[in-house]
């Protein structure tokens, strides 16, 4: 292979011809990587300057046109229910399909940021052409990616296994790569599942996070399947409930998921608040515990306008019996 | 680790000039045996075995005397790692080397033998601070004995030094090359013990607590001081009676006079380990639990859950013996206190505890 892109370019150039629309392939074909785009601006920006750089095409073995560079904009054309535009047209003797990847991956990289599901694209292309090593060691830093092992394991199953509707939605930017991470660990059915949960509610990027982990963590203390929690009578009233919204659902969804898989932790919880709302404190003021009661320090918080404020407040604290009798929950009189 | 054997030396170039990598070629005559360059097998070709059956002979560029890495949120040991071998044959569905290293296969440093000579300087240069040094913090430092003969290496060295204890730490009975040694003093064989369930179930490849303990029982007799290490206490179905059995067999193998320290440490793993378990272990219960994110941003059991473990395994250890050394592995102040009834308060007070355990063993 010419190790020059440059040059495999250049001596594409002067073979420009007209080339009608419909005589290319609406899928992207073996070289191109684009997933998930926009395509307005760039039919915008056509309806107003016009093409500027011509597609590169490949007439390969069966004669027929593959695109090797060019794959948005003919999108576009096509849309913009063109005829025909100008190619340049190159043999399949001419450039190998390691070099008419090459080409696309670097025409790309000229000009944009391919997305997470691109990137997985793009290494699974290589993957058939170049060593794992050196995709490890070249291709991967070209994609912002650090040369690490399993982050290209996972990027290739990101490609491979994932539903069009998921990768969709990471392209989107909708779903977290954290949570496609941890999808790809259940089975088909349960990981569409558990996304159209995600879309229908629509879980921030934490909140994704969080619910996986969680129902995977059920799935696996409990010995239940990943159907079986979602069809649970309780997570099916939340998703029902008409009277909260989906921030509201998710929040109590998660509380009600958490307190499954943390019992003890979520006792320990309610029983610090209620014997915290036992206390009758002042206006303004509130005792917290430690996130996981980890730490050994619980905290005091007192809002108050002025000095005299503050030491009012003091001093009715000082004289609530209760509160020398706060301890960590778990604790028992014995 | 019954039925263990390497299936294949790698050996890395440059390794072979090295007379401990030469040694160990000679145990291994029927071996395969393939060069490979510092850059190969940079990372893992089958995550599933982790390269298990391969020894990898390679050059070390880094010290092989480190700290052991604490955390300024808990109390730590002070303990000092001699670092000749990453990896282990055994797999234990907990272990925390299946997310720590990224590299596979079973890596000797086969230029320890040239760089021992630095550690040795180090500890001869502070003559007035105790080193407590072991070798099983990122491998098992027994279980390859019988092919690198590490011991016959590390046991003349360590065991003349008055200002250093040498701890092997193991979960296997390969203790041929130990006891075929003349030197005891300054050495101290410990074994990792935990419940009969646990161990039969998440231990795989280790031998039973039987076969820990008779093996313990030869180096007691053998005049070698020991240690045992309850880590990770792990919270499972009738953890209650299962410590209590295994305790019941400390005592009828060991006598518990002999032993310098008994380490007890709750299950605690950096967060990437949950779904490596997952998929290297699907059968393990050892996930199901209340972990919660500790301090050091490690998960750990929630925090009456440890103090439920360490005070009945401790109740139970003193009940056997007044005083057997016992010390919690990376614990705060607040939990020693509530759980063993004191507390060195901070890292450099356990240092001192240990320390003193080491005078009152070896005099």
């Amino acid at each position: 292979m010419r190790d020059d892109i440059m040059s495999i370019y250049n001596n594409t150039e002067g073979s420009s011809q007209p080339v009608r629309l419909k005589d290319i392939e609406d899928q992207p074909g073996p070289y191109c990587m684009s997933f998930g785009f926009d395509i307005e601006p760039l039919k915008r920006s056509l309806r107003r300057a016009g093409l500027i750089n011509s597609p590169l095409l490949i007439k390969n073995r069966h004669e027929q046109l593959d695109i090797i560079i060019g794959y948005r904009r003919i999108q576009a054309l096509k849309s913009l229910n063109r005829d025909s535009i100008s190619c340049r047209i190159v043999s399949y003797s001419e450039l190998s399909d390691l070099e008419c990847l090459l080409l696309n991956l670097h025409d790309n990289l000229s000009f944009r940021e391919f997305n997470d599901v691109e990137k997985g694209m793009v290494l699974r292309r290589l993957s058939s052409w170049v060593p794992r090593d050196e995709i490890l060691e070249h291709y991967m830093p070209f994609l912002g990616l650090s040369s690490h092992g399993p982050t290209l394991d996972f990027f290739l199953k990101l490609d491979e296994e994932l539903d069009e509707k998921i990768k969709e939605s990471i392209a989107e930017g909708h779903l977290s790569l954290h949570a496609s991470k941890l999808l790809l660990e259940m089975d088909i059915d349960a990981r569409l599942s558990v996304f159209q949960l995600i879309s229908k509610l629509k879980f921030n990027v934490n909140q994704q996070k969080q619910l996986i982990e969680y129902i995977l963590d059920i799935s696996n203390n409990n010995q239940e399947t990943i159907s079986e929690i979602l069809e649970d009578v309780s997570l099916k009233n939340i998703c029902s409930d008409t009277r909260m919204n989906n921030p509201q659902k998710v929040h109590s969804l998660l509380r009600m998921l958490r307190s499954r898989i943390f019992p003890r932790l979520t006792d320990a919880e309610k029983t610090f608040k209620r014997t915290a709302s036992a206390l009758d404190l002042p206006g303004g003021v509130r005792i917290h515990y430690p996130p996981f009661f980890e730490a050994p320090n619980y905290r005091l918080e007192i809002f108050f306008k002025s000095g005299k404020e503050l030491k009012d407040k003091i001093e009715r604290l000082s004289r609530i019996k209760g509160v020398s009798k706060l301890r960590d929950p778990w604790e028992t009189d014995t | 680790m019954p039925g263990f054997s390497v299936k294949k030396v790698l050996l890395e170039e440059g390794a072979s000039e090295h007379a401990f990598a030469q040694r160990i070629l000679r145990r291994l005559p029927e071996t395969p045996v393939q060069i490979s360059t510092p850059t190969e097998s940079g990372e893992y070709a089958d995550e599933e075995d982790m390269g298990k059956g391969t020894l990898h002979l390679v050059i070390h560029k880094g010290d092989f005397l480190k700290p052991c890495p604490g955390t300024k949120e808990y109390i730590c040991c002070g303990y000092q790692i001699l670092n000749l071998a990453t990896n282990c044959p055994l797999d234990c569905s907990y272990c925390i080397l299946q997310s720590y290293f990224n590299q596979p296969n079973l890596r000797v440093f086969v230029n320890l033998e040239e760089e021992l000579e630095q550690v040795l300087q180090t500890i001869d240069s502070n003559p007035e601070r105790i080193f407590r040094i072991g070798t099983g913090e990122f491998t098992d430092s027994l279980a390859l004995d019988h092919i690198t003969g590490l011991s016959d290496l590390l046991l003349p060295e360590f065991s003349k030094r008055r200002n250093t204890v040498l701890e092997l730490k193991t979960k296997t009975d390969k203790i041929k090359g130990l006891v075929a040694s003349k030197h005891r003093d300054r050495i101290i064989v410990s074994w990792s013990l935990n419940s009969p369930y646990i161990s039969a179930r998440e231990e795989h490849g280790a031998v039973s607590l039987r076969k820990r303990l008779e093996a313990a029982r030869i180096c007691q007799t053998e005049g070698f001081a020991l240690g045992f290490h309850f880590d990770p206490l792990v919270y499972h179905d009738n953890w209650k009676e299962e410590y209590l059995k295994t305790i019941e067999l400390m005592d009828r193998y060991i006598d518990p006079k002999g032993i310098i320290w008994i380490s007890l440490g709750s299950f605690r793993f950096m967060p990437e380990l949950k779904s490596v378990i997952r998929k290297r272990h699907p059968e393990s219960s050892i996930l199901n639990s209340e972990f919660i994110f500790g301090l050091d941003g490690k998960m750990r059991y929630f925090k009456p859950i440890r103090m439920d473990l360490y005070s009945f395994v401790r109740e139970n250890l003193e009940t056997w013996h007044p005083n057997p050394g016992l010390y919690l592995c990376m614990e705060s102040n607040e939990i020693w206190q509530k759980c063993l009834g004191w507390s060195p308060k901070n890292s450099e007070g356990l240092s001192r505890f240990l320390d003193k355990r080491v005078g009152e063993i070896f005099r």
